[in-house]
């Protein structure tokens, strides 16, 4: 947020430090649902914590909010984003230095400056090059606008003609304040950095209002050459020039000569990376989102505020999983030319809010959005739907015993199907709790073929998916297209207790004049029951423990509880995960784009991003309260039998309806001395189970 | 410089620093009513007699709202008797993100939702609101009347009434 550090609290943007008190001078902010002046803040901390906040009168502050990041604008014209400023939010040292720069004759010339050229020309003769352009900041606008950048001379009188025809229906102030929204001050990537306002967040990372007499000079002296004059790469020929903008201004009498040397012995002052506030993946979700409920023309009214859910932080995070999880993967990689690509979309599960989306490990690029376009084989996420629709059936629960075993089905086709498991090997009987955490297929097309494929894909549309499946076998390994969001889609539902919460990245639009334009409220659905979900998110939560997702608990912070599912596709051409926390839901998508097989596994290969990130976010424990119908129970995690917790290492909790009756393993059960009969009764209901 | 868009991002409380300490301490009290299956430690084995176990119950919880939700709270209590239902709706909103869990914060919203007349939401949030209350008779109670309002004004009175049945119940003890 780049609040500066001062001695003495003296204008909003500043804050204080004294002892274990911090005094904030909070900006003036406008949110969606009120408006909060420029305030001091007062915040008491404890060794680690903080004891008090506290307004200026000393009052108790319950809750603080900070100003929203203004993380970009739309266009509809240009498609390309800026941070406009009223003439009120421009220090109005600025035209001024502008002026003594770039266009000493600008309050009064038409358009164009004979004077000024000569003076130019003058100038550079002397100096053997060119230190002064000719051009008034009207040209330069009018170039900016519609011309393309070629010296010609037939560009440089259409040009001079244009300019003299802004003149003529504009105002000084009105273009003064035009050339600040617009004139070209740097490149990020593929994106231009225009307008004095985005300038200043790109190199300060704070609003143009708050800028000092360094800062100004140095965005003036890069107006003329952004590339050229680039503060980062070449800051000592940025530096001079800053030099030689506050020497003209002291020359011209716009600041006193004492001050401009004090500031001219300042740094340069610009962050090491341009702000991270750059999000166009998040942009094009926001984007698409709008254009659902507005023609373009609609999106043009002037002023409209759109808030967003997202969390700049957790943004920030999830890039930086991606990036640095592929650089790793392409080393490690068959394919030294490949490029893998990826994405990531995080959800906070209970209110639905998008909090950050990557739809490309090249992050800052506004191109092909994976997150939001990048259909791919859904694998073995499919999973925890198919065991889902089994725990609803009533006929099966966690200790249930299924059969790992060759299949061979007989499509409408005349073709024979027969998949296999990932390891080429088979499991037997095994309980369905393993059959999940171990995504062993051949157990799972058993249990979907029983349960019915029309069942399983009613449970997938009631959690999201948009399309109706073709009701074949494979769809049990996942052979559905989904893109990352909707994958999102579905998980947040399994994250979220049982109940769908339609995924949103926009909160409110409000228009010029603080009014709510449009809100998206919070809705919820229940698509299953609190009790069948709870007890498939204890099973996913040995997923994490005993299964695929094992190799996320060396990453994550112990104790931290966590359900998720990996997923792969034939071939190892996608990977996926997708996981939960109490608070935080991500998926993990990793690719070729031209769908080449990758060599891993969502294991291998989406895990390491996805416990990365959640490493890094402070999450919370998966927590939810366990139905009042359902008790706990320790299985025997091989075999399914019922055991004593503390008799083996493989003894694994999970939740069945309270009742249910497990058959106990010899020798380990809970209660042996109980009665030998009803061990026998089990027995037989066991038997029974494994029968049908 | 005609038709822009600006967009901002939300105004999250912890925006800036992203530090958990700014935010008011979470004051709900619901421990896992099981051992951290994160690593999957046996329970102690006074918990093992029964097989399935069935836990004997802890002690009924009581949920409340923390310092922020609660002045939340208060505040979406006036916009609602202003009129302002869509405001009062994101002021819970915003209690909700602190406090995601809570109970109590779902019957708010599902109170503002049957007052603006959208009595299916009103049902599903008192739904939710019961899940998350497991162990807290008070807000069973609570959403279980919110149900029976929503799903009365939806003219399923039998249902209602059943609702309403079990709301009784569990304030009786």
């Amino acid at each position: 947020m780049q609040y500066r550090r001062v001695e003495r609290l003296e204008r909003p943007g500043t804050y204080r430090e004294q002892g274990a008190r911090l005094d904030i001078a909070l900006r003036p902010a406008q949110f969606a649902d009120e408006a909060r002046p420029a305030s001091i803040l007062t915040i008491a901390t404890g060794s680690n914590n903080i004891e008090s906040l506290r307004d200026s009168s000393g009052k108790d502050v319950p809750i603080v909010r900070l100003e929203p990041l203004l993380i970009g604008s739309i266009f509809p014209i240009h498609g390309e984003d800026r941070i406009v400023v009223t003439p009120q939010e421009v220090p109005p040292l600025l035209p001024a230095a502008l002026k003594a720069v770039e266009d000493r004759n600008f309050d009064t010339h038409h358009g164009v400056d004979p004077a000024g050229i000569a003076r130019a020309l003058w100038v550079d003769l002397r100096a053997g090059q060119i230190e002064q352009g000719g051009s008034t900041l009207t040209q330069q606008l009018v170039k900016s606008y519609f011309l393309d950048s070629r010296q010609t001379l037939g560009r440089k009188l259409r040009e001079a003609a244009m300019a003299i025809a802004l003149e003529t229906h504009f105002s000084k102030a009105d273009l003064m304040n035009a050339y600040i929204n617009e004139i070209f001050l740097g490149q990020d990537g593929d994106r231009a950095i225009h307008g004095f306002g985005l300038a200043s967040q790109f190199y300060f990372g704070k609003p143009l209002a708050e800028l000092d007499l360094s800062d100004v000079s140095l965005l003036v002296a890069i107006v003329r050459g952004p590339s050229y004059y680039d503060p980062r790469r070449h800051p000592d020929r940025a530096r001079l020039r800053r030099d030689l903008v506050l020497k003209l201004m002291a020359e011209r009498n716009i600041i006193q000569p004492a001050d401009a040397q004090a500031a001219a012995k300042k740094p340069l002052g610009v962050t090491a990376k341009p702000s991270g506030t750059y999000y166009p993946a998040y942009l094009d979700f926001v984007r698409r989102t709008l254009r659902r409920d507005y023609r373009n023309e609609d999106l043009t009214g002037e002023g409209l505020r759109i808030y967003t859910s997202l969390e700049p932080r957790v943004q920030d995070e999830a890039e930086h999983a991606l990036e640095h999880e592929l650089e790793r993967l392409d080393h490690a990689h068959k394919y030294p030319d490949a490029k893998l690509e990826g994405a990531v979309v995080v959800t906070s599960p209970q209110s639905g809010d998008v909090i950050a989306i990557v739809g490309s490990r090249n992050v800052g690029y506004d191109g092909f959005n994976r997150a939001l376009d990048a259909r791919r084989p859904f694998g073995s996420l499919v999973k925890p739907f198919i065991y889902l629709t089994a725990l609803e059936s009533g006929r099966y629960n966690a200790a249930t015993i299924v059969q790992d075993e060759p299949v061979s089905i007989k499509l409408v086709n005349g073709k024979v199907w027969q998949p296999d498991n990932f390891t080429h090997q088979t499991y037997g009987p095994v309980p369905l709790v393993r059959a999940l955490a171990e995504s062993l297929n051949l157990a799972t097309v058993h249990v979907g073929m029983d349960i019915g494929l029309a069942k399983i894909s009613q449970t997938l549309q009631r959690f999201g998916l948009p399309r109706a499946p073709a009701e074949v076998p494979s769809m049990l390994l996942g052979a559905i297209d989904v893109t990352p969001m909707e994958a999102a889609q579905m998980y947040n539902g399994l994250a979220n207790g049982g109940f769908k919460t339609p995924l949103r990245a926009v909160r409110a639009v409000i228009s010029a004049d603080g009014k709510t334009i449009r809100a998206f409220p919070l809705q919820v659905t229940p698509v299953a029951s609190p009790e069948t979900i709870y007890q498939l998110d204890r099973m996913m939560e040995q997923v994490m423990d005993r299964g695929t997702g094992k190799p996320a608990h060396a990453v994550l912070p112990p104790n931290l509880v966590v359900a998720g599912k990996s997923g792969t596709s034939s071939d190892l051409r996608d990977n996926w995960f997708a996981g939960f926390s109490g608070s935080h839901l991500a998926i993990v998508w990793v690719g070729y784009d031209d769908n080449m097989p990758t060599g891993f596994t969502g294991s291998s290969g989406a895990l390491p991003v996805w416990a990365r990130l959640m490493a890094s976010l402070g999450t919370t424990s998966w927590n939810a309260p366990m139905p009042e119908s359902l008790a706990q129970a320790w299985i025997d995690f091989p075999t399914g039998f019922q055991v004593d917790a503390s008799c083996t290492a493989d003894a694994t909790p999970i939740a069945v309806p309270a009742g249910t009756q497990l058959p106990m393993k010899p020798g380990c059960g809970a209660q042996q001395s109980n009665a030998l009969e009803s061990i026998v009764k089990r027995a037989g209901e066991w038997l029974r189970d494994i029968m049908h | 410089m005609k038709g822009h868009v600006v967009i901002a991002a939300a105004a999250m409380v912890l925006l800036l620093t992203g530090c958990p300490s700014l935010r008011a301490p979470p004051p709900t009290f619901p421990e896992s009513s099981r051992g951290s299956a994160g690593t999957a430690q046996p329970p102690p084995a006074a918990a093992t007699q029964a097989p399935p176990e069935v836990p004997s119950r802890p002690p009924p919880k009581q949920y409340r709202l923390g310092p922020a939700s609660s002045a939340l709270v208060a505040q979406a209590h006036k916009q609602m008797t202003s009129g302002d239902l869509g405001l009062a709706a994101a002021t819970i909103e915003r209690a909700m993100r602190i406090e995601p869990d809570n109970p109590l914060l779902w019957i708010e919203l599902g109170r503002i939702r049957y007052t603006a007349g959208d009595a299916g939401q009103a049902d599903s949030m008192g739904r939710k609101a019961l899940a998350l209350a497991t162990g807290d008779p008070q807000a069973q109670s609570s959403a279980w009347h919110l149900i029976a309002d929503a799903l009365r004004a939806l003219g399923r009175n039998g249902e209602a009434a059943e609702a309403e049945r079990r709301a009784g119940s569990l304030t009786a003890h």
